[in-house]
């Protein structure tokens, strides 16, 4: 879902890019965010809450509320809602708490 | 309300919880415990969590055994329908000088006496229970497998439900704004919500004890400091024991839910009772931290908070009598080592009150000994 169209602000689309989210390729735009361009491809569930593993998704947008954190390209606990996509990145749902190498 | 009361405890603490907690396991009537905030709302609260036995004098190597021989069964003996969350990691205690190292080696012969597992560890040891400390710089470890975490939200709500299912009243959100005695004897506690009469009292007061001794005119040598703590994001298990080190001033532990518990003193702190929170604190517990747990710089800070020290000279709490007034216990100046002495503590006040036979002598550590200039010093303190 994305919004074409808008009364007072103008979308300043960046080039498409490829990304992969669990391993299928997905395309996005550049200057999004990464949790933006997976919700434009229909990804509603990022992630699953640590006790009870109920499905969470794109939340507070501001990078406070950890409703949005994955892995990206192998680094745990990455805020999807305030960091940008790029090209030939690798998203994947996290399981539990990450782990710090 | 106005009430009277056989023993009126004052702080919701670990160490009012746990007195009161005795004191009914005994069989008194008519308990009551005082805390102008909610239960462990002061220094309990805000500890660090840690449990140690590796101390630096014979006392508060006892003190600590005997407590964490408790916690380790404390869901059972204290009939908890929750969890304490102990978590028996260890604590590996580093050092970055000779001196400190040769320090370590008194500790550790002291422990072993009192049938405490410590052991001196080789870097490359330490390496091995702790793979991502930075090893530059230090000289060597002190390790001991029984020393470990507990939630003290949690101990010290185990203790208090205990209490209650005891029949033991806790009054919250109630000051103690005067102690009326008449000679010796107290005649009644004075708060913002009525009277109790009583004429036994104990002072369980933390960073706040100092004020409650100056109501019945007794002269305690002890101060209240800040010290501050953060909390990071949680991760997976990776860090099994509490990492410390006395020189370079940190202490850091990961907590069975994954996140990091850290904290430092400040020498420079002011003598009150704040409990704010400072960016300077922030900056160099990072700082600090990365330097010898470098992978923790990934993490983030959830928050920080602070909590009072009640420190006492030689940095061993006081426990006991005083001379100036009757049926008037001390239970203070636990230099921030409170929650763990916190089960020690109940057993220690209740058989005082009492005027049973003491399971641990601990008349060393009456308030007379700054008197009399009986001061041993305890080395290891963060």
């Amino acid at each position: 879902m994305r919004i074409e169209e808008h009364p007072i602000l103008k979308f300043k689309r960046g080039k498409k890019i490829k990304f992969k989210f669990e391993g299928k390729t997905m395309e996005g735009y550049e200057g999004e965010t990464v949790a933006a361009a997976l919700h434009a491809n229909g990804i509603l569930v990022l992630g699953e809450s640590l006790e009870k593993h109920r499905p969470r998704g794109f939340y507070c947008a501001i990078g406070n509320c950890s409703s949005c954190l994955m892995e990206v390209d192998g680094i745990p606990n990455v805020k999807t809602c305030v960091t940008k996509l790029e090209e030939g990145m690798e998203v994947n749902k996290q399981k539990g708490k990450g782990e710090l190498k | 309300m106005n009430k009277k009361a056989n023993v009126v405890i004052i702080g919701g603490g670990i160490s009012g919880c746990s007195t009161a907690y005795n004191l009914a396991k005994k069989g008194v009537k008519d308990i009551v415990v005082v805390d102008k905030s909610y239960i462990s709302s002061g220094a309990t609260g805000r500890c660090g969590a840690g449990v140690r036995m590796q101390w630096g004098t014979e006392m508060n190597c006892k003190l600590a055994k005997q407590s964490i021989e408790f916690y380790e069964n404390a869901n059972e003996i204290l009939e908890y329908n929750r969890d304490v969350e102990f978590k028996q990691g260890g604590y590996l205690l580093i050092a970055s000088t000779d001196t400190e190292m040769e320090q370590f080696a008194k500790n550790v012969k002291l422990q072993n006496s009192l049938d405490i597992p410590s052991k001196i560890l080789s870097l490359e040891e330490a390496k091995e229970i702790v793979p991502h400390l930075n090893t530059e710089g230090l000289t060597g470890a002190a390790y001991c497998p029984k020393d470990g975490f507990l939630n003290p939200f949690k101990t010290t709500d185990a203790f208090y439900q205990a209490a209650k299912r005891m029949g033991v009243e806790f009054l919250t959100h109630t000051e103690v704004l005067e102690i009326k005695t008449n000679g010796k004897k107290i005649e009644k506690v004075v708060t913002d919500q009525g009277d109790i009469i009583t004429d036994t009292v104990v002072n369980a007061a933390g960073g706040h004890s100092k004020i409650i001794c100056d109501m019945v005119g007794v002269d305690l040598p002890v101060y209240s400091e800040r010290h501050q703590i953060l909390v990071t994001e949680p991760v997976e298990p990776m860090q099994d024991p509490m990492v410390m080190s006395f020189s370079l001033n940190m202490y850091c532990q990961q907590t069975p839910e994954g996140t990091f518990i850290m904290g430092r003193g400040d020498d420079n702190e002011p003598r009150d009772l704040r409990t704010t929170s400072s960016w300077e604190f922030m900056d160099e517990m990072a700082k600090t931290v990365t330097s010898i747990l470098p992978p923790l710089g990934e993490l983030r800070v959830i928050r920080q908070w602070a909590g009072l020290y009640n420190m006492t000279p030689d940095k061993q709490p006081v426990y006991g009598r005083v001379k100036e007034i009757d049926k008037f216990f001390l239970s203070v100046g636990f230099s921030g080592h409170g929650f763990m002495f916190g089960p020690l503590t109940g057993i220690v006040i209740s058989e005082m009150i009492l005027g049973e036979e003491p399971s641990i002598d601990v008349s060393m550590l009456g308030i007379d000994r700054f008197e009399k200039g009986n001061l041993i010093l305890e080395p290891s303190v963060v």
